[in-house]
């Protein structure tokens, strides 16, 4: 007991020799050497009340060379640190700002790839519209061209077409050119239906039955149906149900066209 | 500085008001100058230090640790360090070699030293000047006791010895008039 503490005042006594102590009093120890005297610090009564007396010594020494501070200096410090911390609080407002602004800049973004999200949608209907439309145009032209052609060509047969008992009163003309292989009807007056019936025009050629569709009112008399050409063609108009039928009723047929 | 002082302001500097550096300039701002002038030896850059050294002590303030220094303490590392860093960033731009000047430790002389430690002074010049040579080499010129052993030509033995006696030489001359001063100053403030 007695060995052991007489090594360990020799260890103190070689660390107060040092002079460790007074580079930490001053704040000029590394790392390494900061641990270590903190550590004697901590462990040794006789080191710490060195280091405290140290402390005191040194307030002491350097209170004897204390000059008046000139007048002003405390005002300047404090607008330093005034700024300071207002310069932190401003840069606190610039990072508030600066994330709000980002955010509105994220959300303007959506709202603009989503709107220009449903232009693109709507731009590629509009185009499919206009493309509807141009092949609608084409079409019409070319079958206003082929009603030109059929009427004014003197190759044209023109073929009256009556109704039979069932529709006396029905009244069409065809028009067929076997040169241009074009024909045309021109239903002129239809004896008027039950709400519930509507007339069909139908054609057989090469031996195929198709339908040509509804024959509209009288109203649009002048119009021109277009029949599919073929050699030994037969047309023919039905009474069908409203709206139409999948295939032609026999026994219903008011008149037929053979061209 | 009373010990109540002394917590009242470390609570401050804590909760970071800015009155603790009012009431750290108060009461050591012509000792931390005095410190700031023995190092650059000019008032202009004694100020400058001053400034800087309470713009650091400000911003570090969470970084003070009472258990491991005394306020004091703390102040004087923070402006010796920033008058040591003031005095060789000026001697570079002036390339000139920073000089230990023994004769200076007298020439503060008695201009612009506060009327209340006039008489400190007087008491100074009582301590023997080869206590005063090595603490002032010590504590103001940045050296360790290697390198004041060096430039003093003193053997380092005689250099620990000096600081020792210089240290309990002050005590025994200040240690009471201190604290009454401390005592008194409190009291009338």
């Amino acid at each position: 007991m007695l060995q052991k503490n007489k090594t360990m005042k020799e260890k103190i006594r070689i660390f107060l020799e040092t002079d460790l102590l007074e580079k930490y009093l001053l704040g000029t120890t590394s790392n390494e050497e900061t641990l270590q005297v903190e550590r004697y610090i901590a462990m040794y009564p006789e080191v710490r009340n060195t280091y405290i007396e140290l402390q005191e010594n040194l307030e002491i020494f350097a209170k004897l060379h204390a000059i008046k501070t000139p007048e002003g200096l405390k005002e300047k410090i404090q607008n330093k640190i005034k700024k300071g911390n207002s310069s932190r609080s401003k840069f606190f407002k610039y990072a508030i700002a600066a994330s709000f602004t980002a955010l509105l800049f994220a959300g303007a973004s959506y709202f603009f790839w989503n709107q220009n999200q449903n232009l693109q949608e709507e731009n590629v209907i509009v185009n499919n519209k206009i493309q509807n439309l141009e092949e609608n145009m084409r079409l019409q032209l070319e079958d206003v061209r082929n009603q030109f052609i059929v009427l004014n060509n003197p190759k044209t047969k023109r073929l009256a077409v009556k109704g039979n008992n069932k529709a006396k009163e029905l009244k069409a003309v065809a028009y067929v050119n076997p040169v241009k292989k074009l024909s045309y009807i021109n239903v002129s007056k239809l004896p008027n239906l039950p709400e519930n019936q509507c007339y069909q025009m139908w054609a057989e050629v090469n031996g195929q039955m198709l339908n040509l569709g509804v024959i509209q009112e009288a109203s649009n008399s002048e119009k021109l149906m277009a029949l599919p050409y073929g050699e030994n063609a037969v047309g023919y108009i039905t009474i069908e149900p409203t709206g139409g039928n999948s295939s032609p009723t026999v026994e219903n047929i008011v008149a037929n066209i053979s061209y | 500085m009373s010990i109540l002082l002394e917590n009242h302001i470390i609570e401050l500097l804590q909760e970071r008001n800015d009155k603790a550096i009012s009431l750290l300039y108060e009461h050591y701002g012509d000792t931390l100058y005095g410190v700031a002038f023995k190092v650059v030896r000019d008032e202009d850059l004694a100020q400058d230090v001053v400034q800087e050294s309470f713009v650091k002590i400000w911003k570090k303030s969470d970084s003070y640790d009472p258990t491991k220094a005394k306020l004091f303490t703390w102040l004087f590392r923070i402006t010796r360090n920033t008058a040591i860093d003031k005095l060789r960033s000026a001697s570079n731009k002036s390339d000139k070699e920073i000089q230990m000047d023994v004769s200076d430790v007298y020439k503060l002389g008695t201009e612009g030293v506060i009327p209340d430690l006039i008489d400190v002074q007087d008491n100074l010049e009582k301590i023997d000047s080869k206590y005063q040579i090595v603490l002032d080499a010590l504590f103001f010129q940045g050296m360790t006791q290697q390198e004041a052993s060096e430039e003093l030509d003193i053997p380092l033995g005689t250099i620990k010895s000096r600081l020792k006696i210089g240290l309990r030489e002050l005590k025994k001359i200040y240690g009471s008039t201190m604290v009454f001063a401390y005592l008194l100053n409190f009291i009338i403030n």
